[in-house]
């Protein structure tokens, strides 16, 4: 990263304009797609976006075209290796396979941060101050 | 082309809004500010599990509880060529009338680089070093 560029959102993100990014929301969704543009806020442009979910050593994609991504919901940013990209062990099956399997992830995790939250609160008496309830 | 600008070009376009809470609205923009606040009409919003319909008949949606609008993949393409055809009206306009040089000028190219124009930015920065 050149040194001249102050640590800004434009300053860190115009290398990865017309590259093949990773987009992980908060809601736990990851995206790959093609930046296309941005803004101070991370508001995010990304074309040919696909949604990948993944189960043990499995894969799966749904095709969802033309995004626009508020930046708040945004975590993660990161370029894909294209040279790297299809070495990964993992295995793509088709979606509507894999989607159930990931659904009842979803869920287990779920139960679990339930079970977590009502330990901690209704129990211990921690308090609930500023959670959003995600992690993040 | 910055993510608002795009969405202002996506007006009286079909589109998906998805809030923060998982909940969708499938509609026509109708307008939109730099808040990100929309209006859509012809609405079908579904709860965030997708198994509960509503159809309204328009609706406004707050910026900031946006997670992410879905537009048509046409978009991209159709807003990139008519910032070409804009350009080209600047440069020709530009070329004839002795009014407006400079001011008018300078903008439309940054706003035609799409990234290009950062780039440019910096490497005129490295050669002053």
């Amino acid at each position: 990263m050149d040194s001249l560029i102050p640590f800004t959102t434009s300053g860190s993100l115009v290398d990865c304009v017309d590259r093949k990014m990773l987009v992980i929301l908060r809601d736990g969704r990851k995206l790959h797609g093609v930046l296309r543009s941005y803004d101070q806020f991370a508001n995010l442009v990304l074309e040919d976006t696909v949604e990948r979910i993944y189960h043990e050593n499995l894969f799966a994609e749904s095709w969802h075209g033309l995004f626009l991504i508020r930046g708040e919901n945004v975590v993660l940013l990161g370029e894909i290796d294209l040279d790297r990209e299809d070495d990964i062990p993992l295995r793509q099956v088709e979606y509507h396979e894999l989607e159930p399997f990931h659904k009842s992830a979803i869920e287990l995790k779920k139960q679990n941060d339930d079970a977590k939250s009502h330990i901690l609160y209704k129990q211990k008496g921690f308090c609930k101050e500023g959670g959003e309830g995600d992690g993040y | 082309m910055l993510p608002l600008s795009l969405l202002n070009a996506a007006q009286n376009k079909p589109m998906l809004v998805e809030l923060k809470n998982g909940e969708t609205c499938n509609g026509h923009l109708i307008n939109c500010d730099n808040f990100m606040n929309i209006t859509l009409r012809d609405v079908y919003q579904t709860n965030s599990d997708g198994d509960r319909f509503w159809k309204l008949k328009e609706c406004y949606i707050r910026g900031s509880t946006i997670k992410y609008l879905r537009i048509p993949d046409t978009l991209l393409d159709a807003v990139k060529e008519e910032q070409v055809r804009a350009r080209e009206v600047g440069r020709s306009t530009r070329g004839t009338g002795p009014g407006n040089r400079g001011g008018r000028g300078a903008p439309m190219r940054g706003r035609g680089g799409r990234g290009g124009p950062m780039r440019g930015g910096r490497g005129r920065g490295r050669g002053v070093q």
